[in-house]
């Protein structure tokens, strides 16, 4: 189980975006699951023994049919749900044994997208974005700049005043991403980010994700788009009943024998 | 702080319907609980001026002095159980009698009497109705009471209906307090519901739970004070006519309507800010308990 070599981050353009964290060290585990078992309490298995470490700068496709425990992880990850057993541990804090009051914190590592969205429809792009710092207590000041920046990353400064329904579904999802990356988190997670939306505009919301991961930000994304896993060969991680089949880098979406 | 403030007040704004008609039905909740509170407190005013009626009546010996009559009063006033003892006269209950047959419209039958048939009497008002037997057997033995009218069945009676009254207005009221809690408490859920996007979002991107609860409590908060204000002008409109009214029906009755007022603002205020509050709390308690 290795990951792909990290490419290099952009420094500049990470310094350019008003990042302050350390920079992005290519190899430390961003991400480590350790014999994760998560039950649900009407017996349902929807994980069993699942052990992954994800590397900084790691571009993770996470495959498989539904049901396959996909989005458990997912919530195992943001700590939507707790593991039945084994431990959860992302940037080397394990998630099971934060108390109430650090699980925000534990999120604001975190950026996360769906494949619905999950836009205000009440606020415009700016103030979507600006959401996730606000929540953080980020003074107004640095908000701006950081937002501005963010949106200009995904293209989409043109439209920075209009509300999520007078954007395509694409724009929508990149003001998602924008929201997402905004506070620098060490990890995106993407949850069938392409699911609604037509092939072409799928294929510039991979890009963008590349992009981001160009940047040095680990990238995690759920999905059941054959073409776009099998044609970016990228590390695959498959997962079936709750186990996971096969972790291979450069992978296609089906099992290549 | 300020921040929760700023954003309950926006937040109360764009979902104005929902808020609005959060509004609605707290107002409509508290007008019916301090309109039964109103009628509580006239019936517990009306109760209370029955039970003073119950008095026990001593009718004195024609042959008693002044000094045994005076003593008897003194002793009387000394018992704790009685409020107060008028002494009617001879005179006085014959004047007493022909207005009142002149009120009934009755022709007059005493004027072809000769001699005053009627005796003095002592009327005692009792502290509390349900001691009308102390009152009684103290002045059953006295020599110069010629005989008592026995009111104790009439007083244990006034006193059963008025305490059934008293219950069945408490427990109205009550019934009436706990349904106007759960349709507010519902109508604030709906609202906060309306927003679960909202909550929904706001833990995704790592907001703490006082950063989402807090927006949500101040504005149930103000939905209950503007629901409250709101009760109470609609109140304070009607008062006049309603008291005009309620002053005209009961002409007997020397209500009190002084204490009642700041009674209902304090009821209103309470019942719509702190049901704001608990609702709201509540509802956001089930996005955040995960």
């Amino acid at each position: 189980m290795t990951a792909a070599p990290a490419p290099r981050p952009a420094r500049s353009f990470r310094r350019a975006l008003g990042w302050t964290h350390d920079q992005a060290k290519p190899g430390r585990p961003v991400l480590v699951l350790h014999d994760v078992t998560k039950q649900y309490p009407n017996g349902k298995l929807a994980l069993r023994d699942v052990d992954l470490v994800v590397p900084e700068g790691d571009f993770v496709f996470l495959v498989g049919p539904s049901g396959a425990g996909k989005s458990t992880l997912i919530k195992l990850l943001i700590r939507d749900e707790v593991s039945t057993r084994g431990e959860v541990v992302l940037d080397g804090q394990d998630v099971a044994r934060l108390g109430r009051r650090q699980v925000p914190k534990m999120r604001r590592k975190i950026g996360i997208i769906f494949q619905d969205f999950k836009l205000l429809p009440s606020k415009t792009v700016f103030e979507n974005v600006a959401f996730a710092l606000e929540v953080t207590g980020t003074p107004r000041r640095k908000i701006r700049p950081a937002v501005d920046r963010v949106i200009a990353l995904v293209g989409l400064s043109a439209q920075s005043r209009q509300t999520p329904n007078q954007l395509s579904g694409g724009e929508q999802q990149r003001t998602a991403i924008a929201r997402a990356l905004v506070h620098d988190p060490r990890l995106i997670i993407a949850d069938e980010p392409t699911g609604n939306l037509d092939p072409l505009i799928s294929w510039e919301i991979l890009q963008l994700l590349l992009r981001i991961n160009e940047l040095g930000v680990t990238v995690m994304m759920a999905t059941h788009n054959a073409e776009v896993v099998t044609a970016l060969r990228k590390r695959v991680v498959a997962l079936e009943e709750g186990r996971i089949i096969r972790d291979e880098v450069g992978g296609a979406y089906h099992r290549e024998d | 702080m300020l921040f929760s403030l700023t954003r309950a007040w926006q937040g109360f704004w764009r979902n104005a319907v929902m808020s609005l008609a959060a509004t609605a039905t707290m107002v409509l909740m508290l007008l019916l609980l301090s309109g039964f509170w109103i009628i509580q407190t006239g019936l517990l005013a009306a109760l209370q001026f029955t039970e003073q009626k119950v008095e026990v009546v001593a009718f004195l010996q024609p042959n008693a002095t002044d000094n045994q009559v005076s003593e008897l009063q003194t002793r009387l006033k000394a018992m704790p159980q009685v409020a107060s003892v008028v002494y009617v006269s001879r005179d006085e209950a014959l004047a007493r009698f022909r207005a009142s047959m002149a009120a009934q419209g009755r022709e007059d039958l005493t004027r072809f009497l000769s001699t005053n048939p009627l005796y003095a009497s002592l009327e005692v008002k009792l502290v509390d109705p349900s001691q009308v037997p102390v009152v009684s057997d103290a002045l059953r033995n006295d020599p110069s009471i010629r005989n008592i009218i026995n009111i104790e069945d009439l007083a244990a009676r006034v006193l059963t209906v008025t305490n059934l009254l008293r219950t069945a207005g408490t427990v109205v009221l009550v019934i009436v307090g706990v349904i106007a809690l759960f349709i507010i408490i519902n109508t604030i859920r709906l609202a906060v519901l309306a927003r679960a996007e909202e909550i929904e979002v706001m833990r995704l991107v790592g907001a703490s739970d006082a950063f989402i609860r807090w927006p949500f409590v101040f504005e149930g908060a103000f939905v209950g004070f503007l629901g409250s204000i709101l009760t109470l002008a609609i109140l304070l409109a009607v008062a006049d006519p309603l008291s005009a009214f309620m002053a005209d029906f009961f002409r007997v009755l020397p209500l009190q309507f002084g204490s009642l007022t700041r009674d209902l603002v304090a009821l209103v205020m309470g019942a719509g800010v702190g049901l704001g509050i608990l609702g709201s709390w509540l509802s956001v308690r089930t996005y955040l308990i995960r």
